[in-house]
C-alpha cells in the first residue's frame, strides 16, 4: 500500500500526526508539547503512550518540550488512553498528553492532547493551542524554573478498573467463568486486559498478541476483515465471547461464540442497552451510527442527539445533553461518561459479560434480539467544483425530507436514511444508506448512484 | 553606529552548544543538535551520555535523547556522572561516540552540550565541522519507525573508571594525605566518596551535596573561588592539600596545606613539573595566555612549550600534530589538563591525583614546592569590546611595543625577555582580556599604560 504525501504528516486542531521518520520528527513533537506546555501553564503533566515503535523516542522528545515550557512531567508509561484520561482527570493535572496513531499504521504516530479533566479540548482551544504552535511563542523555563520528570506507572490502571467495577456486578460475571479470546494486537491492551479479564473479571482467557515489545501482527484497526485471527480463535478453544482493540485500547471489536464478528454499531447497542437499564439519560452518537441506537433508545423514553463524524464532536455535545453514553457504531467506540467522557473499550468489554452473566445467553442471542437494519456503505469518486451541484440534485430528489447538513448530507427517510460527504483528504465522496430490508436499501443505494453517475 | 553587542548568552561552535537556559537555549537548539550528533555519528553505533546536576539538565537530556534515537542510535544513560567519567565510559562500552550535558565553570543558569567521537575523544575541528554543517542545514538522517534506538540506564561507570585510576596511582599511598575539596555542588563528591569506600582515602568534601539551581558559589576554578571557602579551612582542618573542582569535574584549582589560594596559573607548570620527568613525551602544550614559568620548569626537565591559541579546539588540534607519545601534557591556565595515559582527556580529578603523587613522591608540602619556583606576577584585566575598532587596535598596538617579539595567534601577544601582555577578545563575554605578567614583581606600570590604551578604544 502506498501512502499518498498529504498523510504524512498533518498539523491541525486535532493536534499533529504523521509518519515517523522525517516526517513526524522529534524536533515537531518537542515544539508541539512545548506549545502545549505553555497553552496549559507550568504544572504538571501526565504522559503516556502506546506501544509503537517509536513511542520511546516520541515520549523523549515530549517531555523535552514540557519540561522546557516549566511543567512537571508524570510518565505514566504504555496504557491504552481511555487509562491515560482518567488519571489525568483523577489527579487533577494541568493536561495530558497520549503518544498515540491509534489504529493507523505501525509507521505512524500522533499525540492526542488532553486537558485537566482528561477530556478533549473543546474546538476553540484547539484552535487557540494550534495558533500558539506557529507563532512559536513558548514559555522557556529558566534553569531555576524548570521541573522534574517522575513516573507512576502502577496507579493508573487501578484507577481505571476501578471506575468500570462502580457500574458492573463484578461478583456475578465472575461467577459464571466465562471462556474469553482476546486479541490485544500487541497494543497497549496487551498490559492491562489479560489482568483485567482474567483476575477482575475471573473468565478463563486465551488470549493472542499481548506482547508489548512486538509489533503489531495485524492490521491496526479492529474490523471484521483483520480479525480472522480471533475468529479461529473462540472456534477452535470453544470461547463465549472473543474481544479485539485497537493499539491504543480505546476501540473494542467483539466476535460471537461461532467466531463471526459482529457489527460495530450492533455492539454500540448492546451498550446502550446496558447503561440505559441502569442509569437516566440521552444518547449521543454520530450521524453515521444506525439507527438501532434510535430503536434501542425509543425503548426506555430516551432521546438519541447526532453529531458530525469524530470522537471530539461526540463527546462535546454529550458534554452540553449530559448524556448517559454515546459512542460511534462504526468505528467501535464506546463512551460511557460515568466511568469518563471517552471511548473505553474495557466498560463495554464489561458490560457485554455482564448481560450475558444476567440473561445466562450466547452473545449472538443477545445481538439477534436487536432490531435488524440493513446497512450499505461505499464511495464515488467526483470531480472538485461538482459537489455543491451533486447535493443539491441528492436533497432534491427527495423532496420534503428532513435534512442534516452538520456533516456533509444526511437524508433522514421514514425508517431509512442516506448519508453522503466529501471525503477531507481525496476527490470521494462517501456514501451511506440504511433501511430495514435489504431489497430497501439496496434500492435506496442505486437511486443515489444513479444521481452521481 | 552599530550598538554594542549583547552579552553572549548562546554559543554554537566547534566546541559545541552552550547557552543560558531559556532565554538563550532552547530545546529546539537541544532537538537540533542532538538530531545533527546523531546525523554525524556511524549509524547504528551506541552513543553514551551523562549529565551535570544542573536542574535543566533534565530537559537537555531528554531532548538529546529523543534526536539521538530517532536517528537510530541506542543510548547508554549515565545519569549524573562527571565529564572524565562519561569520555572513559565511551571507550570502556566500545560506543560510537557521547554527550556530555553540563556547563563546567559556568554558573548555574548555563548549560551546554559536548561532543564526543569514538574512545571518548573531542571532536576534531573539520568533525566538529561536519556536526556544525549538518546542524545548520537541519538535513537530519532519520531511522524508519522500525530502527529506532532504546535507551538503557547504566550503573557502575564510576567503578570503571577508578579501576583505571588505580592501574596508574597508588591510591595505598595517598591514604596518608588529608585531603580537602570543594566540590562545588558538582559531580567530583560522587567519584571522592567512592574512593574513599574503595582505597581508604581521605578526601574530606566540602559544598558535596549535588545542587540543580544554587551553587554555594561560581564553578570557577580560580584563586578567587579558592580563597572563598577551601582556602580559610585548610589550616583549622589540618588539611595536607585542597582541591577545588567545577561541576563536571574536568578543571581543578588548588590550596597550599598553610592555607594560601594557589594562582591556577600554577596547576600546569607544576603538573610539568611532576610529568616531564616521567613520561616519555618531552612536550607541554598550553595557550598564549597562561604563565612563562611554564617555559622555565619545562627547560629544567629537558621539556619545551608548544604555545597555541586559547580554548579547547586549539589544544586538541595541536595535539592531532604530534604523536601522542611526544606528548607529556596538554592544558589551558585554567586548571584544565589532559595527559597522554588518560587518552587526553580533560580530567580534574587525574590531576588532582597526579599532584597528590607528587607530594608522596617528593616527601614535600605543596608550599614548598611551589616556593622552589621563581617568582611570576600577573596581572589580568578585562575591557569592554567594541568589536569594529579590534583591528586597529591591535594595530595599534603592534607600532607601540614594536621592541618586543610578536605573536598573533590569538589576538596579539608581545614577548620581552622577563615580561609578556597579551590582548584578545574572549570568546564567552563581549570583553577584552588584557593580561601582563613578569618574572618577580608585578608589572603595574606596563599593565596599567597598556589598560589605558585598550579603553581609549573602547
Amino acid at each position: 500500500m502506498t501512502t499518498r504525501r498529504e498523510h504524512l504528516l498533518k498539523i491541525g486542531v486535532s493536534g499533529i500526526r504523521g509518519v515517523v521518520g522525517d516526517f513526524l520528527t522529534p524536533g515537531l513533537a518537542c515544539a508541539f508539547a512545548q506549545a502545549f506546555g505553555t497553552y496549559v501553564g507550568a504544572g504538571r503533566v501526565v504522559v503516556g503512550r502506546d506501544t509503537r515503535s517509536s513511542g520511546d523516542m516520541l515520549y523523549h522528545a515530549v517531555a523535552c518540550g514540557l519540561l522546557a515550557a516549566g511543567c512537571e512531567v508524570v510518565d505514566i508509561g504504555i496504557l491504552p488512553t481511555p487509562t491515560i484520561q482518567i488519571y489525568v482527570g483523577a489527579t487533577r493535572a494541568r493536561g495530558g498528553i497520549a503518544i498515540t496513531a491509534s489504529h493507523n499504521p505501525p509507521e505512524y504516530n500522533a499525540l492526542k492532547l488532553f486537558n485537566s479533566d482528561g477530556l478533549f479540548f473543546n474546538s476553540y482551544e484547539r484552535g487557540e493551542l494550534l495558533d500558539l504552535y506557529h507563532q512559536s511563542d513558548f514559555r522557556r523555563a529558566t534553569n531555576a524554573e524548570i521541573r522534574t520528570a517522575t513516573s507512576d506507572y502502577a496507579t493508573p490502571p487501578r484507577l481505571h478498573i476501578d471506575r468500570v467495577l462502580q457500574h458492573v456486578d463484578a461478583e456475578r460475571v465472575r461467577r459464571r467463568h466465562f471462556k474469553v479470546a482476546l486479541d490485544a494486537v500487541n497494543g497497549a491492551g496487551s498490559v492491562m486486559t489479560p489482568g483485567f479479564l482474567r483476575d477482575t473479571l475471573g473468565c478463563d482467557l486465551r488470549a493472542i498478541s499481548i506482547d508489548p515489545t512486538k509489533p503489531f501482527p495485524r492490521i491496526a484497526e479492529p474490523r471484521p476483515d483483520t480479525l480472522g485471527a480471533l475468529s479461529e480463535l473462540v472456534r477452535s478453544s470453544g470461547c463465549e465471547i472473543g474481544f479485539a482493540q485497537d493499539p491504543d485500547g480505546d476501540r473494542l471489536a467483539v466476535a460471537d461464540e461461532t467466531g463471526r464478528l459482529l457489527d460495530n454499531d450492533d455492539v454500540l447497542a448492546l451498550a446502550v442497552d446496558a447503561a440505559l437499564r441502569r442509569l437516566p439519560g440521552d444518547v449521543v452518537v454520530n450521524l453515521m451510527t444506525s439507527s438501532v441506537i434510535d430503536a434501542v433508545a425509543a425503548t426506555y423514553g430516551r432521546r438519541v442527539y447526532r453529531t458530525p463524524v469524530g470522537e471530539a464532536n461526540v463527546v462535546e455535545m454529550m458534554q452540553g445533553v449530559k448524556a448517559v453514553i454515546g459512542g460511534e457504531g462504526s468505528n467501535g467506540g464506546i463512551i460511557f461518561p460515568a466511568v469518563h467522557l471517552c471511548r473505553d473499550s474495557y466498560t463495554g468489554m464489561a458490560f457485554l459479560l455482564e448481560r450475558m452473566a444476567e440473561t445466562g445467553e450466547t452473545i449472538s442471542a443477545l445481538a439477534a434480539r436487536l432490531p435488524r437494519f440493513y446497512r450499505k456503505l461505499g464511495k464515488v469518486s467526483f470531480e472538485h467544483g461538482r459537489l455543491g451541484s451533486l447535493m443539491q440534485a441528492l436533497e432534491e430528489s427527495f423532496p420534503g425530507v428532513e435534512t442534516d447538513r452538520s456533516d456533509g448530507l444526511k437524508l433522514i427517510l421514514p425508517d431509512a436514511w442516506i448519508h453522503v460527504r466529501a471525503s477531507n483528504t481525496e476527490p470521494l465522496l462517501r456514501m451511506a444508506a440504511e433501511a430495514r430490508s435489504e431489497a430497501e436499501v439496496e434500492e435506496l443505494y442505486a437511486r443515489v448512484l444513479k444521481l452521481f453517475e | 553606529m552599530i550598538s554594542q553587542p549583547a552579552a553572549k548568552s548562546l554559543r554554537i561552535s566547534h566546541v559545541g552548544l552552550r547557552g543560558v537556559v531559556g532565554s538563550a537555549l532552547t530545546a529546539s537548539h537541544v532537538l537540533d543538535f542532538a538530531a545533527a550528533f546523531g546525523t554525524f555519528l556511524e549509524p547504528g553505533g551506541a552513543v553514551v551520555i551523562g549529565r551535570d546536576p544542573r536542574a535543566s539538565g533534565v530537559m537537555l537530556r531528554e531532548g538529546l535523547l529523543a534526536g539521538l534515537l530517532a536517528c537510530g542510535h541506542d543510548v547508554i544513560d549515565l545519569g549524573i556522572a562527571p565529564t572524565p567519567v562519561i569520555q572513559h565510559s565511551i571507550r570502556r562500552l566500545d560506543a560510537a561516540g557521547g554527550v556530555s550535558i553540563g556547563a563546567s565553570h559556568n554558573s548555574a543558569e548555563w548549560n551546554a552540550l559536548k561532543f564526543f567521537g569514538r574512545d571518548g575523544v573531542y571532536l576534531s575541528t573539520a568533525e566538529a565541522g561536519e556536526l556544525l554543517d549538518i546542524y545548520h542545514l537541519k538535513k537530519f538522517t532519520f531511522a524508519e519507525w522500525q530502527g529506532i534506538g532504546t535507551v538503557t540506564a547504566k550503573t557502575g561507570a564510576i567503578d570503571r573508571y577508578l579501576d583505571d585510576l588505580a592501574a596508574y596511582y597508588d591510591f595505598a599511598a595517598l591514604r596518608k594525605f588529608r585531603v580537602l575539596v570543594d566540590c562545588c555542588n558538582g559531580t567530583s563528591s560522587l567519584i571522592l566518596r567512592r574512593a574513599n569506600e574503595r582505597f581508604g582515602t581521605e578526601f574530606i568534601l566540602i559544598n558535596e551535596q549535588i545542587e540543580g539551581v544554587s551553587f554555594a558559589h561560581e564553578p570557577s576554578t580560580t584563586r578567587d573561588a579558592v580563597a572563598l571557602q577551601l582556602a580559610p579551612l585548610m589550616l583549622p582542618l589540618h588539611a595536607d592539600a585542597g582541591f577545588l573542582f567545577d561541576v563536571d569535574s574536568d578543571r581543578v584549582a588548588l590550596a597550599a596545606e598553610d592555607g594560601t589560594p594557589v594562582s591556577e596559573e600554577l596547576v600546569l607548570p607544576l603538573l610539568a613539573d611532576y610529568l616531564l620527568p616521567r613520561a616519555p613525551g618531552k612536550l607541554v602544550i598550553a595557550n598564549i595566555s597562561s604563565t612563562a614559568l611554564l617555559e622555565e620548569i619545562a627547560a629544567r626537565h629537558g621539556g619545551k612549550v608548544v604555545r597555541v591559541p586559547v580554548g579547547r579546539q586549539a589544544a586538541i588540534d595541536a595535539l592531532s600534530t604530534y604523536r601522542p607519545e611526544q606528548i607529556a601534557l596538554a592544558g589551558e591556565g585554567t586548571g584544565a589538563v589532559m595527559m597522554p595515559q588518560f587518552r587526553f582527556v580533560y580530567d580534574g580529578i587525574a590531576s588532582m591525583l597526579a599532584i597528590l603523587s607528587m607530594l608522596h613522591e617528593t616527601g614535600r608540602t605543596l608550599s614548598q614546592i611551589l616556593a622552589s619556583y621563581p617568582k611570576y606576577s600577573i596581572l589580568k584585566g578585562q575591557v569592554p569590546l567594541v568589536t569594529q575598532r579590534i583591528p586597529a587596535l591591535l594595530m595599534d598596538l603592534r607600532e607601540r611595543y614594536a621592541d618586543g617579539r610578536v605573536n598573533v595567534l590569538d589576538g596579539l601577544r608581545v614577548d620581552w625577555p622577563d615580561h609578556w601582555l597579551h590582548v584578545r577578545v574572549s570568546q564567552t563575554e563581549p570583553i577584552v582580556r588584557v593580561i601582563c605578567e613578569q618574572k618577580g614583581d608585578p608589572p603595574t606600570e606596563l599593565f596599567n599604560s597598556l589598560l589605558e590604551e585598550v579603553r581609549s578604544f573602547a
